[in-house]
């Protein structure tokens, strides 16, 4: 079992890290009966493990017992239906599921599901209970159009089940679903958070840490507690005992990018444009989200950026940015972005050098 | 029986008396196909080789008057090759071509194109090349002794109206050859269907008539009637129309059927195929056309290819009919209808004979300013649309995207720039385009406008000066906005599709007009390969890869307690799996080998992903 899994906190009393939102969840839950809940926060903060350690202070272990499978769900719209297929995680107590995996047909999964669940309604013998939980990851990433049907469906059936939704934004979710949901706030860790929890699972490893060994880690993770855990452990299977500079590896697509970065700093030509427009391809075939692949190629400029520059390179990135989310094909807006970028640097290039 | 009236009416529709016509004989058309020489007679005046009987006896009674002028009708040349059609005695004449239409009725308004059937080499608009091809061939089968060629098949492909029946009935004409026609019969009407149902005939469709057809030629060849003449005479066999095929199952019967007619047949046969344009090369039925036209060769058969014909061959025959008919036509106009017809000669001709139609109808006077406005017109002749009749201009795609890339502009007519009452910035000058404007050229084209873009995305940076970066970030911004334009109505409820197209014919132009903007140092024009989108092929492997992440997820490869998100998967779980390697076995040990490096796998996935579906990709350029 990777480390990310074998330390996550298993209760609300274990949680390290947002241990004062741990301990409200906790009361709200034993003391009153628990309301929708939106979880947001940036990737790695802990969301899921704070939505895993409640399912279980609600209904104790069981909740704990999950399977994996993939339901087929006939969804009759109309005048004709719709087969879709969605991995769904279930307990006897909630489902978990990435509706935003069913793309345009997103809205019929969210109606669909919601109508199955409170058809099996699990009847508890001390009649408390009565109710389901629905985990939705994503819940940014749903169409309007699935998000209207899930704030309909959500008053419908809100005596048999609860939803707590997951996702990173909440600004994209409409505002009639924050509204009937009790909003949490996952912070991002602070650095310092994470050397406390990495220095406790190298206590627990048996592991001697160098000093500051664990801040490196931190500092390299962009406060993503997922991620120091995993580069923590590839560290560990890399090199052990570990020494003062050994190297933090970034990700490979990581290095990819700072790569194309060179590549564009190097030349500023049509020519070149092509050659990293295969490489941005590259990229986006493994998924990576083309965000990110904006977001890091502009971390990675600025770096070697002369520091008159970035106010307006920062301009642009953001601008593109924003029409990649309007847009449909995200290439476009990142080579726009690149082509800009290359004609601002060689017209400051000439300015300075001549 | 009330029932039959429909199929007279479709049949012939110039027929008065029809009631008492019996269509029953129209059942099994093909049976007639092939026939006793005797009917000859009947037929001999016909104009038009396959004609009902009711309209022979019409034309004949058109075609004695017509005899009283300066030319007598082709059809009257009582060749030989005009009997291709022999019709059998007991079912009355054949009824089985109807590619006669109105207008026997007045010998003037006869169809200029039966009149002015070519029926000497001297007057095939065809290339004489091609034509000496097919006669070699012809003279080579039939003068010298039969088993001295395997091969006894010739294929000849083209658009229509290039000539491709006209060439071999002339030259069958030519060297006196009787020819034997298969013509893909009239189609069954659902109640004459019922009709022979009811009747107990079995129903046969039209492929198994051909097979039938094919297969009596193969085993027994042509069985002359020894009492005729024509004994001596040598045989052509003529397929003229394959039958239409749909699905896998009837095209592997045909291409089996005309294997072994390749392989077999022991009298020259000639198979006519059509080449429809580029434009329906997406349907399934052309691709197998083309299928099928290979195997022939492979077969054996010998293949010659009709291109359209030249501009001035159908000047040259449109004059020849002008001079013949005494029509006031300028040379120009002639011109006119030989540029749009396309070098389609049947069309062309129609063309004319209405052209022609139109200037009667007008009183000189007018008539002047009329050809005054012609003449006009031809200056403007890329517009397409300019003439009263000839067809639309058509571009491909390729042609299209190539005008726009490559950017042409007028670099002499520099003074009518200043005519332009808005005066705009240097910068934003651009000389003019030696062009139309490009939503005409995307109207021909066809051009879709999400298409459009990908291609322009994939292949404007060729276009574009080495050190033009400036050019190159306006072009990108330009086709941002387009994508940006094109999403802007998904995932509106109700689907407005009027204002859909717009936005769509809208955004088509910005990309266009964009490309074209931004480009202000076009390269001087080179030969370039327009690329088809790569973007495409990502796409379908990024489909792919996430799908295949859903799977694996399932699999709780990454996670035994919850689903994480695609996005995180590949962004930290893979690279780090990839990194505990070792590890990774434990986890999800059918996938080890391709978590291994992963850029690098990632190329090899790509490349062999794109092996399978190469044979679509292909095609898909192919029909924009």
């Amino acid at each position: 079992m990777l480390w990310v899994d074998k330390y996550r906190p298993k209760t609300l009393d274990k949680v390290l890290v947002h241990d004062d939102v741990a301990q409200n969840l906790k009361k709200l839950v034993t003391e009153q009966d628990c309301p929708h809940l939106l979880f947001y926060g940036p990737p790695g903060s802990g969301k899921k493990t704070l939505i895993m350690a409640l399912l279980r202070q609600m209904f104790g272990p069981g909740a704990e017992k999950v399977k994996v499978e993939n339901k087929n769900w006939k969804v009759d719209a109309g005048s004709r239906t719709i087969e879709l297929e969605l991995t769904t995680l279930s307990s006897t107590h909630h489902v978990e599921l990435n509706p935003s995996d069913a793309g345009f047909q997103d809205r019929y999964i969210v109606q669909e599901i919601i109508k199955e669940m409170a058809k099996n309604r699990p009847i508890d013998t001390k009649g408390k209970k009565g109710f389901k939980v629905l985990v939705l990851n994503e819940v940014d990433k749903l169409s309007r159009e699935a998000q209207h049907s899930l704030r309909r469906t959500m008053e419908k059936y809100s005596a048999s089940c609860r939803l707590i939704l997951c996702c990173n934004s909440s600004s994209k979710v409409t505002e009639a679903v924050r509204s009937r949901c009790l909003n949490m706030r996952i912070n991002a860790p602070k650095e310092d958070q994470i050397v406390k929890v990495l220095e406790f699972i190298g206590k627990k490893e048996g592991l001697q840490l160098p000093p500051g060994f664990a801040a490196r880690i931190a500092e390299k993770s962009g406060r993503s507690l997922r991620r120091a855990i995993l580069s923590f452990e590839t560290c560990r299977v890399q090199q052990y005992p570990f020494t003062n500079n050994q190297v933090i590896s970034p990700m490979d697509w990581e290095e990819y990018i700072s790569e194309i970065a060179s590549d564009i700093m190097k030349e500023q030509s049509p020519k070149r444009l092509f050659q990293v427009r295969g490489k941005l391809y590259e990229l986006l075939v493994n998924c990576i989200p083309p965000e990110v692949v904006l977001k890091r190629l502009l971390y990675e400029l600025l770096k070697k950026l002369d520091s008159e520059l970035k106010h307006e390179v920062c301009h642009w990135a953001a601008y593109y940015e924003h029409r990649m989310r309007l847009g449909q094909k995200a290439i476009f807006h990142i080579e726009a972005f690149v082509a800009k970028f290359m004609s601002i640097y060689k017209g400051f290039l000439i300015a300075t050098f001549g | 029986m009330g029932k039959r009236t429909a199929i007279v009416l479709s049949s012939d529709d110039d027929d008065d008396n029809d009631n008492d016509f019996d269509f029953d004989f129209s059942v099994k058309p093909d049976l007639n196909r092939f026939n006793n020489p005797k009917s000859k007679s009947k037929s001999k005046s016909a104009s038009v080789p396959r004609s009902n009987p009711k309209r022979s006896k019409k034309t004949r009674i058109s075609s004695s008057s017509s005899n009283s002028r300066s030319r007598s009708h082709p059809g009257k040349n009582v060749n030989p090759f005009d009997e291709m059609k022999l019709f059998c005695e007991d079912f009355g004449e054949g009824f089985s071509g109807f590619k006669v239409s109105a207008g026997y009725r007045r010998d003037n308004k006869e169809l200029w194109l039966d009149k002015y059937k070519p029926c000497s080499l001297v007057e095939l608009a065809v290339h004489k090349k091609k034509v000496e091809e097919v006669k070699v061939w012809f003279e080579e089968r039939i003068c010298i002794t039969k088993d001295e060629y395997c091969n006894h098949v010739l294929l000849i492909t083209g658009q229509p109206g290039v000539g491709k029946s006209a060439t071999v009935h002339t030259i069958a004409s030519h060297l006196g050859a009787i020819i034997y026609e298969w013509n893909t019969p009239t189609p069954t009407i659902w109640q004459e269907h019922i009709h022979t149902t009811n009747a107990g005939l079995r129903y046969l469709s039209k492929l198994d008539e051909f097979e039938n057809f094919v297969e009596r030629i193969r085993k027994y060849g042509l069985i002359p009637s020894s009492l005729t003449e024509e004994v001596r005479k040598p045989f052509i066999v003529l397929i003229d129309d394959l039958p239409v095929i749909n699905g896998k199952l009837s095209y592997g019967r045909l291409q089996r059927c005309l294997d072994l007619l390749v392989q077999s047949v022991r009298i020259p046969t000639v198979i006519l195929m059509t080449d429809y344009g580029r434009s329906d090369a997406a349907d399934y039925a052309s691709k197998c056309w083309e299928e099928l036209q290979t195997s022939l060769q492979k077969a054996g058969a010998c293949k010659v290819a009709f291109n359209p014909i030249t501009g001035n061959s159908i000047v040259k025959t449109l004059s020849r009919i002008c001079r013949e008919e005494k029509l006031k036509i300028t040379a120009d106009q002639i011109d006119v209808i030989a540029k749009t017809s396309g070098g389609d000669i049947r069309h062309a001709i129609t063309s004319l004979q209405y052209f022609n139609l139109k200037s009667d109808l007008k009183p000189i006077s007018k008539d002047a300013t009329y050809s005054g406005k012609v003449s006009h017109k031809i200056d403007h002749l890329d517009d397409g649309y300019s003439l009263p009749f000839g067809r639309d201009e058509t571009l491909s795609l390729f042609h299209a995207l190539g005008k726009f890339l490559h950017n042409k502009r007028d670099t002499e007519n520099l003074p009518s720039c200043d005519m332009d009452s808005v005066f705009l910035k240097e910068d934003f000058t651009r000389l003019p385009m030696k062009m139309d404007t490009p939503e005409r050229v995307l109207g021909q084209a066809h051009g879709q406008a999400r298409p459009i873009a990908d291609f322009l995305q994939e292949n404007v940076l060729d276009f574009l000066h080495e050190e033009a970066m400036d050019d190159a970030w306006v072009v990108a911004s330009y086709l941002s906005d387009a994508d940006t334009l094109l999403t802007s109505l998904n995932g509106v409820l109700s689907r407005n599709y009027e204002a859909e197209n717009i936005i769509q014919s809208t955004a088509a132009s910005v990309a266009v007009r964009g490309v074209m903007f931004g480009n202000r140092h076009p390269l001087s024009s080179r030969w370039h390969a327009i690329r088809r989108p790569l973007l495409w092929q990502v796409e379908q492997s990024l489909w792919r890869n996430k799908k295949e992440m859903v799977g694996e997820r399932s699999i709780a490869a990454y996670n035994c307690v919850n689903l994480s998100e695609l996005s995180t998967i590949a962004i930290e779980w893979r690279p780090a799996l990839k990194w505990l390697g070792s590890r990774v076995s434990e986890y999800n040990s059918p996938r080890k080998g391709s978590i291994g490096g992963k850029m690098v796998d990632n190329n090899c996935n790509m490349e062999r992903s794109n092996e399978p579906c190469d044979d679509d990709e292909d095609d898909e350029i192919e029909d924009w």
